[in-house]
């Protein structure tokens, strides 16, 4: 057995658990994190389950039969359907029919689709009817196929009712104001989806990286004890800010790049392998962002990481060493994981409004939105984060450069009065 | 007579402890003035405060007519600050590091050169100095940062605790330089220590601090006929009430 190894532990558990910045940034966070993302989507799909079934639903009917009228008084009951007759899909488009009604998805009954049902019932059952789904897509996220799914059921409930497999549905998607036929909503979702995750999870890897290195840059100086130095020389203190900020941006940056191609060989193997059975081809569909898109999201990207480490930056100077500052970041890291792996999967348009003001004011939400924003070409919604993201990065620039000119970065702490007085009282009482 | 430095009833709080109390002391130009006293005494507080790190609660500091605190940049161009637990980059050689502190003080790469030339034989570690500054030892490191002090001839050295965690040969190695540096570059010195045998030894004149405050002034010589003591340590014991 290893001599001393067990008192050695108990003291090196004493001295971790006792520390309250690791006890909070490790054990805490994690428990209140992910129950939080959790609590986030299940809240998210409920809500967007009712919605899905309170939103209008646009029936195009061009069948005008007994069963076109049959199957519509079936989905009254469920959903808020209004008829509009002898309309083609392409005319709904064209005449703006969606926003007059207020919907995001129409279906289309064509015509025979009575005739069709009618010699089903004289008893030729290989004769089976079709109605046409029409779902705008904007963007991607796991609820974008909830509206769709709740038509799927109808219609499923109907045939139980009537006749296994007697109508079918065909999808196909609404995007940028054309249609793409035969493309389903939630298939362009899924492969969205896989597109989409690799952003938020390297701009996750890339601030968290990049605080990491800001924080232990300005901790380092202070537990070698060279910031004393530092700042007694002919320098501009601005200098030694923009200095630390810049390494950091630099090498978290190339890590960001590494990992960036690595991760897209991984990705591109697998959805290689997806795009065989599939063929849906996103940039004929125009769902890849244009080089005025790539210009935005390198500047979202730019101005959120530039806030976070002059955030981390400031955050370090409170601590004494580079353990102390490390756990102080920790408390950081919510805000970056919960918008992070929440937005991978859900549309920011359909979270309730409490929640979206909650992610639109978290600063690191924006490279992620706007990722997904250039894509469906609405350049205002990245344009309005790159100005709140800077207006925030300059507020905490400015901070920073305050602290760095004065003695507050040296003697800047952050203390845990009520976890001392705690743990002070036991000894208090003795007294 | 114009003085390097002239701190007049300085006071500095820290939240409930008042580490310097009314403080009062000057340094004339090309003098080595030593501040000695117990830990706690407020030696390294009184020298952050010259070197522009903190700033005075109340009272003014003066280093060759400059204030620390409305004109700390031009102060900073001509001190030199040697912290006491100072330390260099771990990954940095002792030669680039020298070269990294010389090349604030000039931007001729000649100069530069000769910066680092001249602390590189200051601290006498030869070959050494091309080793990352990670595996020196303690005493190592302080003669680079002793050296990097000095080299750029400043007109006023703050040092503190110049000789700290030294053996008796390289603490007598840094005296000798501080010595020759006044000498030869007219450089003046304010240092702090708690070895008051040492500073008896390189100061011109001493000042003793006890809890913030001075409590008596002057050289070495004069302060132990004034005391009737034999060494600076004796009396600080009698000033203090302990002997």
């Amino acid at each position: 057995m290893l001599k001393g190894f067990g008192n050695f532990l108990l003291k090196e558990l004493k001295e971790l658990i006792r520390d309250p910045k690791i006890l909070l940034g490790m054990i805490v966070l994690p428990l209140i994190m992910f129950p939080v993302i959790g609590g986030i989507m299940t809240y998210s799909i409920q809500s967007a389950q009712e919605k899905a079934q309170k939103t209008p639903l646009l029936v195009l009917n061009n069948d005008g039969g007994k069963w076109s009228e049959n199957f519509t008084n079936f989905l009254k009951p469920w959903m808020n359907v209004s008829v509009v007759n002898n309309t083609t899909p392409e005319e709904a488009v064209a005449q703006g029919l969606l926003s007059k009604y207020n919907t995001t998805q129409f279906i289309e009954i064509p015509s025979g689709f009575s005739a069709n049902l009618t010699e089903h019932e004289e008893g030729n059952l290989n004769i089976t009817a079709t109605v046409n789904l029409y779902g705008v897509f904007s963007g991607g996220g796991l609820l974008e196929s909830v509206g769709s799914t709740v038509i799927d059921n109808l219609i499923y409930s109907f045939n139980r009712e009537k006749a296994p497999d007697l109508v079918n549905s065909v999808k196909s998607s609404i995007i940028k104001g054309n249609i793409a036929e035969h493309v389903d909503p939630s298939t362009l979702s899924g492969l969205m989806l896989s597109q989409a995750i690799a952003l938020p999870i390297t701009i996750m890897i890339l601030l968290t990286y990049s605080m990491q290195i800001a924080a232990t840059s300005v901790a380092m100086e202070k537990e070698e004890k060279t910031l004393e130095t530092l700042l007694t020389l002919p320098m501009d203190r601005l200098a030694i800010l923009m200095g630390k900020l810049s390494s950091s941006i630099l090498v978290a940056g190339i890590g960001a790049l590494a990992y960036m191609i690595g991760y897209n060989y991984m990705l591109g193997s697998i959805t290689t392998g997806i795009s065989t059975g599939t063929s849906i081809d996103l940039a004929s569909l125009g769902l890849v962002p244009s080089l005025f898109g790539y210009l935005l999201l390198g500047i979202s990207l730019f101005v959120t990481l530039l806030s976070a480490l002059a955030l981390a930056v400031i955050i370090s100077a409170f601590s004494e060493d580079v353990r102390g500052a490390q756990s102080l970041i920790g408390y950081i890291y919510p805000l970056i994981f919960i918008p992070s792996f929440a937005l991978m999967y859900l549309d920011v348009n359909t979270l309730p409004l409490a929640l979206r003001i909650v992610f639109y004011a978290i600063p690191y939400s924006h490279p992620i939105l706007a990722s997904k924003a250039v894509i469906m070409g609405d350049y205002w919604t990245a344009i309005l984060g790159i100005i709140y993201v800077t207006a925030f990065t300059i507020v905490v620039m400015y901070a920073a450069s305050r602290l760095f000119a004065t003695e507050k970065i040296l003697t800047a702490k952050l203390k845990f009065r009520w976890l001392r007085k705690r743990s002070k009282k036991p000894a208090a009482e003795l007294q | 007579m114009s003085f390097a430095v002239e701190v007049l009833d300085v006071v500095k709080v820290f939240g409930d402890v008042r580490a310097l109390d009314s403080l009062s002391f000057s340094v004339k130009q090309g003098e080595i003035f030593g501040l000695i006293g117990p830990n706690g005494a407020g030696k390294t507080t009184a020298l952050r405060v010259v070197s522009t790190l903190l700033l005075p609660t109340s009272g003014t500091v003066k280093i060759f007519g400059l204030d620390v605190v409305q004109e700390a940049a031009k102060v900073r161009k001509i001190i030199s600050y040697l912290p006491e637990e100072a330390g260099a980059y771990r990954n940095l050689s002792g030669w680039e590091y020298l070269e990294f502190m010389a090349r604030f003080n000039t931007k001729n790469r000649n100069e530069t050169r000769e910066m680092a030339n001249e602390a590189a034989e200051i601290t006498g570690l030869g070959e050494r100095l091309k080793d990352k500054t990670k595996v020196y030892s303690k005493g190592m490191k302080r003669r680079l940062l002793v050296a990097r002090a000095l080299m750029n001839k400043p007109k006023l050295a703050i040092l503190d605790e110049p000789t700290s965690g030294l053996d008796v040969l390289h603490a007598y190695h840094v005296r000798e330089i501080i010595k020759r540096y006044v000498e030869e570059h007219g450089v003046t010195v304010l240092l702090s220590s708690h070895n008051m045998l040492e500073v008896e030894h390189l100061c011109d004149r001493v000042a003793l601090l006890n809890k913030g405050k001075i409590v008596a002034e002057g050289k070495p010589q004069e302060l132990k006929e004034k005391f009737g003591s034999t060494n600076l340590e004796e009396v600080f014991a009698k000033v203090v009430g302990l002997a």
